[in-house]
């Protein structure tokens, strides 16, 4: 691990004609050799923040750094030390796989020696070589997601942006592209990696950040954020029906902590430092008629769902 | 330069793989031009010569001879009268008959130096009824001048007579060809006539040329929509040289389609019986600075489009509806001398006028660099406009 590549400090972002801010305070840093996942709802302001990443949209408030120098000299004189994977497949889908990628090769400015070398390089690393001369179009779900992971690699940048680059693709893509990822932060570069599969985040990520209606809720390591999720009880009811909210005993665990369901079993995330005899014997006062009863740590998902709570997101 | 040459070839290869764009681009205004020439083959030029007609003679006078002699050569031998042949001038079968009635030639060689109102026609004209004005006025116009000569030799016969101190003969001489009371010669260097062709390639040229939008836009859409166009940003591409790689290939297309236009023109339209398109003459510096303009418009334009519409059914909708309006405004469709006047300024206001005018300026007129730099002008400062506000609305979404 080294110092910190990329530094944000306080971005605030606000739409044109938007009633509220996409980005309030944003503040993240991501190192050298490092995987920083980033997890949100569906609106939570990824995209701003990855816009602002890519050039897309400029600096309102605060100030993104690269090396310590303001992001925008930096893209200005050398708009390749970062590369975005986006989510849709960001490519022609008329051309073959060795026309995309000469085709952004020229894009990212490398000298014709070089092009060439790298676009063997990338054909490589993406295990695409036999499939050169087919047309995007024509490839797989997982083929399109690893040419876009190729165009992502081709300027060898510093920082790469990867937004849910496993979308659509069968468990051995999904497997290839992780590994592949993780050697990319094995070589020294930085990388942002979004995702809503959590599993993903939990085997890829260092660090995880997770923004909410534009706000970093929390960002630490994954081992950190999993001690902070502590303890969890999971049970099941015979009779589920009485447990309402308006239950004596709903309020009762409800004091220990985050109580959820999903559905066949109820989940209380427990608060630091609550003795779990506290919870058993609140249990055994009630009138609850148990089925199973499990203790464990918090999932990455348990700690995501209860910072950012289950209502859904229709914005 | 090398990321222009490689913007510009993937532009290229996405239109030469779109085959729908591509028959869009050439195969439909090849097809227009073949058909609206055919179509509109015998509005330029009236088939009067080679009409189905038949006489009906009932003078037996020397001049009645003459005049039909003459209709015959220039129209060809009259079919024989049948006796029901009011039938057939209604069902079309005989296109017109000329009637010419007792003591014609007796009539004509009276001549009336002053028109007298008691004076009855003795020659009719029947056409069927589905004959067009245009014919019907060229048919009535040929058999006036025609009469009319055959009046002027007839004096003149009588007044040389006359000098001669010898009697007035009302016959004339067979063998004299009435003569021509009119010279008609078109303001014209080359004294060509317009036919169906030279109205109806530079008019589909132009409407062609002025498709590339859909071309243009559909790609940069698809760019778009994909993420392609911020991953181009992200690794620095300006958009200076976005643009520049989406025009420089649509000028070369233009410029293929102003080439293989006036290919069918001048050669297919003669192997499928139309008249050829005549360029022999004109002046090529003022037909490559029209085109050229033509060509700068619609890049324009088409830049303008790409940059206004967000989705594939908004510039399936637009595209179509703007190139139509215009071609219905601009004379394309309907030529702009057969419109009323108040459609006429109108048309004026297309710019697909513009490039139809100063085509024709230089196809029909021989127009030279000065003749055409009106709509030259017009069109360039159509297309500055264009690549003005597209530049402003990709800055405003950038």
């Amino acid at each position: 691990m080294e110092t910190d590549l990329l530094q944000i400090s306080h971005v605030s972002f606000q739409y044109k004609g938007a009633k509220d801010a996409a980005l309030t305070d944003v503040s993240l840093t991501a190192k050298r050799g490092e995987i920083l996942g980033l997890l949100g709802p569906n609106g939570a302001g990824k995209t701003t923040l990855i816009s602002h990443l890519s050039a897309g949209l400029a600096v309102q408030n605060g100030d993104v750094l690269i090396d310590g120098e303001p992001f925008a000299k930096v893209h200005h004189n050398t708009p390749t030390r970062i590369s975005v994977a986006p989510q849709e497949y960001a490519f022609y889908p008329m051309l073959t796989v060795l026309e995309n990628l000469n085709c952004f090769a020229a894009a990212c400015d490398l000298s014709a020696d070089l092009q060439k070398t790298r676009v063997q390089s990338c054909l490589d690393f993406a295990q695409l070589n036999h499939f050169g001369n087919t047309r995007a179009q024509n490839l797989s779900g997982g083929l399109k997601r690893r040419l876009n992971l190729a165009i992502a690699v081709l300027p060898q940048p510093d920082l790469y942006l990867f937004d849910e680059p496993t979308v659509g693709v069968d468990p051995q893509s999904r497997a290839f592209i992780l590994d592949a990822i993780k050697h990319l932060a094995s070589q020294g570069a930085a990388i942002i990696y979004t995702s809503h599969y959590m599993e993903e985040i939990e085997a890829i990520a260092d660090r995880v950040a997770i923004l909410d209606r534009g706000r970093i809720l929390c960002c630490d390591t994954l081992s950190n954020l999993l001690q902070q999720g502590a303890m969890t009880v999971r049970f099941q009811l015979k009779d589920a029906s009485i447990f309402t909210p308006e239950h004596p005993s709903y309020a009762a665990l409800l004091a220990f902590g985050h109580l959820q369901s999903d559905g066949t079993h109820y989940i209380l995330s427990l608060r630091p430092h609550t003795p779990l005899s506290h919870v058993f014997t609140a249990l055994e006062n009630s009138t609850l008629a148990l089925h199973d009863i499990q203790v464990g740590r918090a999932t990455l998902e348990h700690v995501f769902m209860t910072l950012t709570d289950r209502k859904l997101r229709d914005n | 330069m090398t990321l222009l040459f490689a913007l510009m070839k993937k532009e290229l290869l996405a239109l030469v793989r779109d085959v729908h764009g591509l028959a869009a681009l050439l195969l439909m205004p090849v097809l227009f031009i073949v058909i609206m020439s055919l179509a509109l083959k015998d509005v330029y030029n009236p088939p009067t010569k080679t009409l189905s007609y038949a006489v009906e003679n009932k003078d037996e006078g020397a001049l009645s001879t003459i005049l039909l002699d003459q209709w015959r050569k220039d129209h060809g031998e009259a079919l024989p009268l049948s006796a029901d042949w009011q039938n057939d001038l209604l069902a079309g079968k005989l296109k017109y008959v000329i009637q010419i009635e007792e003591q014609t030639s007796e009539t004509l060689a009276q001549v009336q130096i002053a028109p007298n109102s008691d004076n009855k026609a003795t020659i009719h004209l029947l056409v069927e009824p589905s004959m067009d004005k245009a014919m019907l006025a060229s048919l009535q116009a040929q058999l006036t001048g025609l009469v009319s000569g055959i009046q002027v030799q007839t004096l003149r016969t009588i007044i040389a007579a006359q000098f001669q101190n010898s009697s007035p003969s009302p016959k004339a001489d067979k063998e004299t060809k009435p003569p021509d009371l009119v010279d008609v010669k078109r303001s014209s260097a080359t004294q060509m006539t317009p036919t169906s062709v030279q109205q109806n390639v530079p008019a589909w040229l132009v409407f062609g040329m002025f498709f590339v939008m859909s071309a243009m836009s559909g790609l940069w859409l698809i760019e778009r929509e994909n993420g392609v166009t911020a991953r181009l940003h992200s690794f620095g591409v300006p958009n200076s040289t976005l643009l520049l790689s989406k025009i420089i290939p649509y000028l070369g297309v233009n410029a293929l389609q102003a080439v293989l236009m006036l290919t069918v023109g001048v050669w297919l339209m003669p192997l499928l019986g139309a008249d050829a398109l005549q360029l022999k003459g004109i002046n090529w510096p003022a037909l490559l600075l029209v085109i050229a303009a033509i060509s700068a418009a619609a890049v324009g334009l088409a830049l303008l489009v790409a940059c206004l519409v967000r989705t594939q059914a908004q510039a399936g909708a637009l595209v179509p509806i703007l190139n139509v309006l215009m071609a219905a405004i601009g004379g394309i469709m309907v030529p702009k001398f057969v419109m009323p006047t108040f459609m006429q300024r109108l048309a004026e206001l297309s710019p697909m006028n513009w490039g139809l005018e100063g085509l024709l300026t230089v196809i029909l007129r021989h127009g030279d660099m000065a003749a055409v730099t009106p709509y030259a002008t017009r069109l360039v400062g159509f297309a500055a406009l264009m690549f003005v506000l597209a530049l402003l609305l990709l800055r405003r979404k950038n």
